[in-house]
Order: C-alpha cells, then structure tokens, then sequence
C-alpha cells in the first residue's frame, strides 16, 4: 500500500513533527517501502495462527499493591524548564479539548 | 428548564443516551503502574515518581490489586471477563499527561458485555412515554404497582487505564482556560487506577441516566472498589446524547456532555441537550457533533470551540507489558470475593424488617449507612428495625445534611442510636423526651442513657404516682370536670396537658391518658 504525502503530513502533525517539505518526501518514499515489506507479510496464510501480542512469551507479571518511596518534590520538579515551586508551569493551552 | 418543555420534546423525539463512567479505583494503595500512593489532593507533585512523570526510560509495572479490583467490578455487573486481555497506548498530547500517551486498554479489555437494571418510580416516571418501546424490560413486572419501571442499561465494557495529572489555569477568570497566561500541572493524581464503564445507548431518558448511575455508585460502593466522590472527581460521567423523531430507526447526530459533578447536574445537563437537540432540528438546522460543557451555575451547555478534528489516537499494543490471562476457576474465586449488592440488600431489608421499598433502599444503596443500620438492629433487635430506620431516614439523616458528613462521622453512633431506641421501647422516655436526647447526643456525644440520667429525663410510668399528680389535677379544676362528665370529652386533652405539664413531660402518654380517662369516668 502505498501513502501520500498528505498521509504524511497527517501523521506528523499528529505527533506534533514539523517535517520540510524535503523531508516529507523522503519520509513517504521511505514509509512506502516499510508498508511494501507489511504488505508482503499480510499475503502469508495466517489461518488459525494466533496473533502474536508480545515478543515475549510471558503473561501476567504484575507487582503487589505496596507503597514504595517516589520523588521528592525537588527531585520532581529539577528538571523542568519552569516551575513556582510546587508545580510544572506550562504554557497557556489551545486547541484541542482535555481527555481522560 | 420548565419540566414541560422536555415533555413536550420527548412527545415528538426520542431521546438516546449512553454513558461514559470513569471511576477512580481508590481501594487501591498504589497507583496503576509504580508504586506511589493513591490519595486525593496533598501538596502538588508530592506522589510521584519517573513512572508516573513519564521520566524517560521508566518501566510500567501493572498493579495486581487494581486489576482484580476491575474484574470485581465486571462481575458485578454481569459482565464477561476477558481470558485474555492486555494493554494499549493511547496517544495524545495534553500536558496532564507526561508521556504524551496514556496507557490505557482497546480491543482486549478486562470485562464486556455486562448490564445493570434500573428501576425508576415517582417524577421521573413521566419522562418516559412508551413504556411498550423496544428496550427489553425484565419479566411482566416491568411496570411496578408504584407506577414505576424497570429498563435493562447494557455495558458495553469496562476497562482499565490510567488517570490523568490535575492543571490550574492561571490568569484567566475563575481558573479557566480562557483566557489563562498559563497552567500549574500536579501529577499527584497522574497513574491513578482508573477503571472506564460504558454503557450500550440504551438509556432514553434524563432519569435513567440519573438512576443508572446512581445504581453504579451504589454498586461501587458496596464492593469498595472507590469513594465516588463526585465533587473531588473520583466518579466522573459523561453523556453521549442524540435524538431522533419518533419511530425513526436511523441515530441522530450526538453530542457529549462533560463536566456534571453531581447527579442532579447529569439529568439537568442531559435534558438541556435533548431540548437543545431537538430545537437544533425543529430550526432546520443540523446539530453538530461535539463536546459541550455543563455549567451548573448557568444551567446550559456550550461547546468547547476547539476545532473538531476527528480523534486519532493510533493506539497500539503497550510493549512494556506483557498481556494478562484469567482462567475460570481464577475468575469464580474472585466471584466468590463478591459482596451482598445493594439490590440483594435492599431486598433482604424488604423481607426480614418488613422495610417500605424506597427506604430499603435508602438504606442499601449505600454501604456505611447499611452498615449502620445492621450494627443497631442487631444491638436493639429485629422488631425494632423501623424505629431504627426511622431515626435514620429523619433525625440522623437531617443532621447529616446540615452538618454535610457521612454517617461514618456522626456523633451519634449505630450503639448510641440502638441504646436510644431502647430506652423508648422499654419505656423509660417516651418518643417526644427521645428526640431532645437524640439532639443533645448529637450535639455533645454523650450516650443516652447518660443524657437520661443527667437530666432526670426519666420517663414517669408509674401508675400510682400519676394518679396522685391526676387527681390533683382534677381537684384544681372542678368546672372544667362537671363540663366533661356532662358530656363535652373532647376536654380530655386539656387535662392530659395539665398532668404533663405538672410532670414537666415526663409522664408516659399512655398511662397518663389512661388514669386521666378512668379518674374521670
């Protein structure tokens, strides 16, 4: 299958990459190539195969449900290019709607 | 909105509803994926760790507790439990969430395919207006002797993701985005368990939604899976809302309600966006599909006037777990885990106290308060249940309110309530001298029996000793005497009030009436 450049487009803006328009062009051509490799795999007879949810065959490694020590507040907050003290300041929010 | 404006909407458009039900899981003592503790408000970013900051190469390790927490939850509410289940990424960018992406579950969640019933009686009965609609009622006795209903709500799925940090906007007014210069973001509430429940459109009025989820919080409650808190957030629902013109098969466009912290905003916001649909249409116009705000000062919605691209959250499997299986001799041991639910609750009080249904349900519906009333019955007695449901539903209840706490706080305790009621059921006070008791327990703590003591509050059932005080009575007014053995005994009273008075109240109602009656026979 092969993708447009505005699919491109698309996808960068989703996860917020600013691509020239150079850039756009090579990333289709090169994501055109990965889905051509998807597109190989898909024509293999997979019936009855069950699909492979993890590369590794394990399940269910969880841990108890236990307190352990985090961050000091300062530890938290040395990183950030700004905060008041007590919290992350970030920049006035547009767009798009919160989530949960 | 005039009530009769709904009606008269709901005449001509049917209204379809579902939920979405976001539940803290705050049984849990650890956040979904590290360690860090679940609890509510503290000082910002106090709780946290790379994990839930999103630090890069943080693991996420998943919390046993809060899964089983979730299929618990699924099991009470009919569900299937996945044998097989795992997480997804979810991506997005806010800034209340570090990673850019939550972790959260798509096609595999733990629990599908459930459903709750909701019974609804008094005023919300008449929002519905075909009760022969195609919902599948249970069994014939869809439509109670109260005039009441029953609806099936079908759930859809509930799944398992993580919460979300907490933003102040800062600069704007009355903390909201518009307007703000920035945000403050807290990440203490960030990786919460948090357990997502949603519902078939099955729902097709304002009071379903409102008793459906009421029935959820109510089930919530008894497993003590959270605190579903509605104004801290705990417990948030949204609603999808469409409407179609009566016997139209085809769904109109919906939009979703967000932000009712409380079950009268979620009926009042849904009602809002039926009549505001349906004036949408009867206009010409089209209703556009999006997200709206409820303003429970205003009483409206409004859109959030962000563009309304379509969502596109790629999700794909969370390679940093691996995915998750439940046999079903595991799933029947967690069944077994399984409370009395409010239902079953509500009906035993029905049976065994002889409880009217709606405060049965009063009752049940929550789990500190039926806790309550067993721990008194069982001091007190079987046959005094309703004195001691009666106390609660009105004194206890009144005093609640005004003091905005939960029974768990109240001064007076189940024992001090039961002790109350005995001291009425065996005469030592009577009804009226319980009432002041109760005030004064309230007030200071003490036990009744104490206050009973204090204030020679002692119910006088003596008949001797009233007799004296009777007879004293009748000597001091020999015309009103002639007047009532003349004939006129609607005087008793007038006498029975002197004999109190002169006992300062504390004289048995029955007895005095009783002597009063015979001296002057």
């Amino acid at each position: 299958m092969a993708i447009t450049e505005s699919d491109v487009r698309h996808v960068a803006m989703l996860a917020r990459l600013a691509l020239s328009d150079d850039q756009v062009r090579t990333l289709t051509a090169e994501l055109s190539a990965v889905l051509g490799h998807i597109d190989e795999l898909q024509r293999l007879d997979l019936e009855g195969v069950e699909p492979t949810a993890h590369p590794l065959a394990m399940t269910d490694r969880m841990r108890a449900d236990v307190v352990v020590p985090g961050l000091s507040r300062a530890e938290a907050l040395k990183n950030a290019p700004e905060t008041d003290g007590t919290a992350f300041i970030v920049p006035a929010i547009t767009g798009a709607g919160e989530e949960s | 909105m005039p009530k009769d404006r709904l009606t008269e909407v709901l005449e001509r458009y049917e209204a379809v509803i579902g939920l979405e039900i976001h539940t803290e899981i705050t049984a849990s003592n650890t956040k979904m994926f590290c360690g860090c503790p679940v609890a509510f408000g503290g000082e910002p970013n106090t709780r946290v760790c790379p994990v839930c900051l999103g630090l890069p190469g943080a693991l996420p390790v998943p919390n046993e507790a809060a899964i089983e927490w979730t299929v618990l939850a699924g099991l009470a509410t009919e569900c299937d439990i996945a044998l097989w289940s795992q997480f997804h990424r979810k991506q997005y960018f806010y800034p209340d969430m570090p990673k850019d992406y939550q972790i959260s579950q798509y096609d595999l969640p733990f629990c599908s395919g459930g459903f709750v019933d909701v019974e609804v009686d008094g005023d919300g009965v008449g929002e519905r207006l075909d009760l022969g609609g195609a919902l599948p009622f249970v069994g014939p006795e869809a439509v109670a002797e109260d005039g009441g209903y029953r609806t099936r709500i079908g759930i859809t799925r509930i799944h398992l993701e993580e919460d979300t940090g907490k933003m102040v906007h800062v600069g704007g007014s009355e903390g909201r985005i518009a307007g703000a210069t920035h945000s403050l973001v807290d990440f203490n509430r960030a990786g919460t368990p948090l357990m997502e429940l949603v519902t078939e459109p099955d729902i097709r009025t304002p009071e379903e939604a409102r008793r459906f989820a009421q029935k959820l919080r109510a089930i919530w409650l008894a497993l003590g899976v959270s605190d579903c808190n509605m104004e801290e957030g705990s417990m948030r629902v949204d609603a999808n809302v469409s409407v179609r013109l009566r016997g139209s098969a085809e769904l109109g466009v919906k939009s979703e309600v967000k932000n009712m912290n409380s079950f009268k905003s979620l009926h009042d916001a849904i009602a809002y966006e039926i009549v505001r649909h349906a004036e949408v249409l009867d206009s010409g116009g089209v209703v556009v599909q999006e997200t709206r705000h409820w303003d429970a000062g205003a009483k409206r919605t409004s859109g959030l006037r962000s563009k309304e691209e379509a969502h596109d959250y790629r999700y794909f499997p969370e390679p940093d777990m691996v995915p998750f299986t439940f046999d079903p001799a595991r799933v029947a041991e967690l069944a077994d885990r399984l409370p009395e639910l409010p239902d079953a609750r509500r009906d035993r009080y029905m049976a065994d106290y002889g409880l009217p249904k709606r405060d049965a349900s009063l009752l049940a519906d929550d789990r500190e308060t039926g806790c309550y009333f067993e721990e008194a019955v069982g001091l007190v007695g079987d046959t005094d249940a309703r004195q001691i449901a009666n106390w609660m539903l009105g004194d206890l209840a009144a005093l609640l309110n005004a003091e905005g706490i939960a029974i768990g706080q109240a001064r007076v305790t189940a024992a001090m309530l039961a002790e109350l009621v005995g001291l009425v059921e065996d005469g030592t006070i009577s009804g009226k001298q319980a009432k002041e008791v109760f005030a004064e327990a309230a007030r200071t703590g003490d036990a009744p029996g104490a206050i009973v003591e204090d204030r020679g509050m002692r119910q006088v059932s003596d008949a001797g000793a009233i007799e004296a005080v009777v007879q004293g009575v009748l000597d001091a007014h020999p015309d009103e005497v002639a007047t009532y053995r003349g004939g006129k005994t609607g005087l008793l009273g007038f006498f029975v009030g002197q004999v109190m008075r002169e006992m300062r109240g504390q004289g048995n109602p029955a007895v005095v009436n009783e002597v009063v009656r015979r001296l002057l026979g």
